[in-house]
This record gives C-alpha cells, sequence and structure tokens, in this order.
C-alpha cells in the first residue's frame, strides 16, 4: 500500500474488487483485536456481532452490484464518550459502567447509515480528562509505537487501536487536544474540526463551548472523507452549524503563495528535537511555495489557566447529572438519605482527577471566586478569540508544535499535575478560540517515537489545512510514517 | 491560600465526601491548581466581555409535541424500574 494513498480508500477498493469479502476483512481485524489488544489495551469493548451483521449486510450489497458509499464496509472504532445504542457506553468511568444508551449519537448515526462496521468501543481517560488515558478506569491505552509509552489522551484508545492497526480509523472528541495529542504520539493524523461543524448530540459532554468530535486516521485523505461524512448541521444540537465545506475534493490544490504563520511563542519550552522536526517542516513548506509569516501572540501565556477554568467550571455543572438514580453506577445500600446516597455515589463512582476538576470548577463558579476566575478567564477566552483573528487577517494557516514533547512514560502524568497539564499548551487555544486544527506527523524522536505538526486553520476552514497537510504528507511521507509490527495484515 | 475547610464547603456543593485521610492532600493539590489558575490575574490587557464562540445566537421553534421515547425505554437503565418510576430504597 502506497504510504500517501488513504487506507479507508484502499480497503474500499479491496471490498469493490472482491479481493476480499466485508465479512473476511472484518474477521482479520476481529482476530488482530483478540491477538493484540492485551498489549494495547485500546478496546474496553468488542461490538463482533454487531461488526459482523453490517459486514453481512455490506457483503449482499456487493454480490447484488450495488454501489458502495466510501466509508461503507471499512472497520473502525468509536471513543467510548460516543453514545451507541444498545451498547454499552462508560466514558471509562466507574460511574457510568453498565449504562446502555438508548439512542445513538448523530455522528455514528452518520456512520452507521453508511454501513461503517463498528469493531468497538475505545478506551480514553474518565470523561475525557487526562493527557495519557492513565485516569481510564480500565487503565491506560498503550502507543504501538513503544509499548512502555503512553498512547496520549484523552482519546488514547482511538490512537492505539488506529496506530496499532486493530481499527481502520475512529473518532474521537477533542475538548483542549484530546484528538491531535494522541493522534501526535501515536504517529497518526487527527483532526479536530471548527466549534459547530460536527454535531455533539449523543457525545457525553466534559466541557460544552469546548467539545468537539473529530476522525483519528492514518492518513490525510482519509481524515478529509471522515470529516466530509459527520460534517452535518444537527437540529438535535443547536450549536451544530454544519456548512463546512466538502474537503476531499479539494486535497490537490497548489499551496505556492500559502501563508503560513509562525508565533515563537508556540516554540517556547519546546524540547529540541520536536523543534527541529517543526523547522524542517518549515523548510518543506517554503520548497512547496508556501510563505512563512512571523508574528507574535502575546496572549498565549493565559490560555492554558484560562482553558482549565473553564473547563472545570463547564464540568462540574455537566457532571452533576450523575445522581445514580436513572443509570450508571450506584453505592451499596449503606445510606441514609438520598442526599448521602448521591454523595457516596460520586466519590466512588468518579476517579480522583474527575472529582478534582469538579471541585476546581465548583470553586471558580463559587459566590466571592467567579468574578476573578470565571468573569476573567472569560474575558481572556475573548482575547485569545480576537488575537487569532488578528493572525488570520495576515495568513492562511498557522503551525505549531502539537505537543511540546513526545509521548511519554507511562506514570509520568501522575507525578506532577501541573506539569501533565502543561503539556496541552500547543493545542488548548485552539479550542478556546472554536478553530479547526489538524495534527500531522512531522519526523521522530532520537527513541523512535513519533513528533506531530499542528496546522491551524480560520473557523470552517477545515479545506485549506486538510490540503495543506495533505501537501506536506506528499512531499515527505517516507520520513513521516512507520509501519508498527502490530494489527492486521493483509 | 485555599483552606481544609474551604474545600470541605466546596465538596458539600459539588455533592462529594472527601475522606478526612485525603483532605491534606487533597488542599495542597488544589492550592497549586489555584496559584496556576491566578495567573489570568496578572493579566493587564484591556478586555471586553465575551459572549460566545463563532457568534452562536438562540435559534427558537415553535412548541409543538413530538414524538420522545417511551417510558419502558427511559427505565430501562434501571432494570425496567418500579411501577413506572425510578426507584430509590425509603430512608425516612
Amino acid at each position: 500500500m502506497e504510504k500517501t494513498k488513504g487506507k479507508i480508500k484502499y480497503l474500499g477498493e479491496l471490498l469493490r474488487n472482491k479481493e476480499i469479502s466485508c465479512q473476511e476483512l472484518t474477521t482479520k481485524y476481529l482476530e488482530s483485536i483478540n491477538q493484540d489488544n492485551g498489549k494495547l489495551n485500546a478496546y474496553v469493548s468488542v461490538t463482533e456481532q454487531e461488526a459482523l451483521d453490517t459486514a453481512k449486510a455490506v457483503d449482499k450489497k456487493i454480490a447484488s452490484g450495488e454501489e458502495l458509499s466510501p466509508l461503507e464496509g471499512i472497520p473502525m472504532t468509536l471513543k467510548d464518550n460516543i453514545s451507541t445504542k444498545d451498547i454499552e457506553t462508560t466514558c471509562c468511568s466507574k460511574i457510568l459502567q453498565g449504562y446502555v444508551p438508548i439512542y445513538n449519537a448523530t455522528v455514528w448515526d452518520l456512520l452507521k447509515s453508511q454501513n461503517a462496521v463498528l469493531l468497538g468501543k475505545t478506551n480514553m481517560d474518565e470523561f475525557a480528562m487526562g493527557s495519557s488515558c492513565e485516569t481510564s478506569c480500565f487503565g491506560g491505552a498503550n502507543n504501538p509505537h513503544n509499548l512502555a509509552h503512553v498512547a496520549g489522551g484523552s482519546s488514547g484508545g482511538v490512537a492505539s487501536a488506529v496506530g496499532g492497526n486493530i481499527a481502520a480509523y475512529g473518532l474521537g472528541s477533542d475538548t483542549g487536544g484530546s484528538i491531535r495529542q494522541p493522534a501526535s504520539f501515536c504517529g497518526l493524523v487527527g483532526l479536530k474540526p471548527t466549534y459547530g461543524a460536527v454535531s455533539r448530540y449523543g457525545l457525553i459532554a466534559y466541557a460544552s463551548s469546548l467539545d468537539q468530535i473529530g476522525p483519528i486516521t492514518s492518513t490525510v485523505e482519509d481524515a478529509a472523507l471522515v470529516f466530509d461524512a459527520i460534517s452535518k448541521k444537527d437540529p438535535m444540537d443547536s450549536t451544530s452549524q454544519g456548512g463546512a465545506e466538502p474537503t476531499l475534493a479539494k486535497l490537490n490544490q497548489d499551496i505556492k503563495g500559502l501563508k503560513i504563520g509562525v508565533a515563537k511563542e508556540y516554540f517556547e519550552g519546546v524540547r529540541d528535537d520536536v523543534k527541529k522536526a517543526l523547522e524542517q517542516s518549515i523548510k518543506t513548506y517554503v520548497s512547496l511555495g508556501a510563505q512563512i509569516v512571523y508574528f507574535d501572540l502575546p496572549v498565549l501565556k493565559y490560555a492554558l489557566p484560562v482553558y482549565y477554568i473553564l473547563a472545570c467550571a463547564e464540568a462540574s455543572s455537566n457532571l452533576g447529572r450523575y445522581d445514580s438514580i436513572r443509570y450508571g453506577y450506584r453505592t451499596d445500600e449503606n445510606y441514609h438519605s438520598i442526599h448521602e446516597m448521591i454523595c457516596k455515589t460520586r466519590s466512588e463512582g468518579f476517579g480522583k482527577e474527575v472529582q478534582r476538576r469538579i471541585l476546581l470548577g465548583t470553586y471558580v463558579l463559587s459566590s466571592g471566586y467567579y468574578d476573578a476566575y470565571y468573569k476573567k478567564a472569560q474575558r481572556l477566552r475573548g482575547a485569545v478569540v480576537k488575537a487569532f483573528q488578528n493572525a488570520f487577517q495576515s495568513c492562511d494557516v498557522i503551525l505549531t508544535p502539537t505537543v511540546p514533547m513526545t509521548a511519554f512514560e507511562q506514570g509520568f502524568s501522575s507525578k506532577d499535575q501541573i506539569e501533565t497539564y502543561q503539556t496541552d499548551i500547543c493545542t488548548v487555544p485552539i479550542n478556546i478560540a472554536g478553530l479547526p486544527a489538524i495534527s500531522i506527523p512531522c519526523g521522530f524522536d532520537s527513541k523512535g517515537l513519533p513528533i506531530g505538526m499542528q496546522l491551524i486553520g480560520n473557523t470552517f476552514c477545515e479545506s485549506t489545512i486538510l490540503n495543506a497537510a495533505y501537501q506536506f504528507e506528499n512531499a515527505c511521507a517516507n520520513q513521516i510514517y512507520k509501519n508498527v509490527d502490530l494489527g492486521v495484515k493483509l | 491560600m485555599i483552606t481544609r475547610e474551604e474545600i470541605q464547603n466546596i465538596a458539600i456543593l459539588s455533592k462529594l465526601f472527601i475522606d478526612e485521610n485525603e483532605l491534606d492532600t487533597l488542599t495542597q493539590d488544589m492550592a497549586q491548581i489555584i496559584t496556576f489558575a491566578d495567573t489570568i490575574n496578572t493579566a493587564v490587557e484591556e478586555l471586553e466581555d465575551f459572549e460566545d464562540i463563532n457568534n452562536l445566537s438562540n435559534v427558537f421553534r415553535e412548541d409543538e409535541v413530538l414524538p420522545s421515547y417511551d417510558r419502558s425505554l427511559i427505565l430501562k437503565n434501571v432494570d425496567g424500574g418500579e411501577n413506572g418510576y425510578f426507584p430509590v430504597k425509603k430512608r425516612v
């Protein structure tokens, strides 16, 4: 398989040319999950029957000569915070163990209507709160490039599955970098769409003004294909605007004259090998005819605390619904009032990081602290939005590292909380500003771990960043992709 | 600096029980996070109020009754419920 030829298109051609049946393809993926999931801990549930039933329906269509849509019959996965009717959805939290949604998230309805083959639900930081997947109640997902390192977070399971080739692609969610960071750590492409481009109906909420669903894939073409399938206006999500133009058809545009913005603040505190890979990437873009525009982004220094204040405030409200009365885990019968039952359930059901974030959120919203923290953070959010709007007056795309480092070793995030939060410095400003951004591999560190580059676009300009990423991928595919010795062998 | 008592108070508002043994460590952790959050109070930039992202506005529609989920489905996650209700043990 050619490096930049999309995996989805490649598998689709195999199906259309009858080189493999959809049931055979699905069985190969299920066997690989059986063989490799013990090492990767990517899946928290496997939906074998659902996958085989869909595969059978696809084979029937192929046999009757019907046309297949692009995602039809392709084995994939969903992060475990995306609601799936009749399939357990836990957010990797004890408090939701056993919870079976009675409806589908809109993104899953859209993919299911194309006969996407769901292999199972994947691991994540509990309620998407974390950068390493280690806050999952199922234990963290491992990095297919080096199992002693984390897959990243919070969508670590999707990245581990796609990187380890036990899913062709997956959907994650991104509140502060949770698609882009694991994609960067696992040598994959991760797209966080514009706020409002993809419906969040059925996505279990963490911070509603920041959350977005997007694809984690092996190549840029795959990301464009999946994004086009899920970017639709949805009456069930009042923030959904759809409206992003189809991106796949626009992947072959010349980038001569494309203005790429680079802000020095984005390179402060970045590890040397990451910086070097990024400098090399800038040179590649120059050789492709792009112009580099340097600008300042001083407001960046406030982005991280602003993010943690706003995200935790929203989480403290969103997670108020877990009272154990209507679904999920409930404490044993040793309580004397409903209040005690709810408090005991929540203290036993939520992990430590989730409790810490609920407490911080309650604190910044409480009387006496609201103005100093929440209100001030909201106003600074406005300043971040404005700073990016100004930057896009003089450039089309902004280039940054995705993460200042490569995948950290297991256990890193439990040592110093603030240091772990700081690894999100490059990704959180994008959620604050509601912009689209893509992470694409741009090299390897001395240990052979992937390095990610982030391309940020103006609102609803997904096609601009996907095309810029695609041109880069074509120019240096052999330097940025490395196959790992796991998963499906076709 | 945030105190043990403040943490206990916030925990009540958050409907969480904090174990006495964990209170000191949690107070330290929270103090560290709040110091980090305090960075925003060093901002000297002129700031305006911020309403929402991407100029979203409310979408209103006629209040029409649309089909909803069947009660038996809603009660599915509590083993079907009891007489059409969510059951909790009597504790009064």
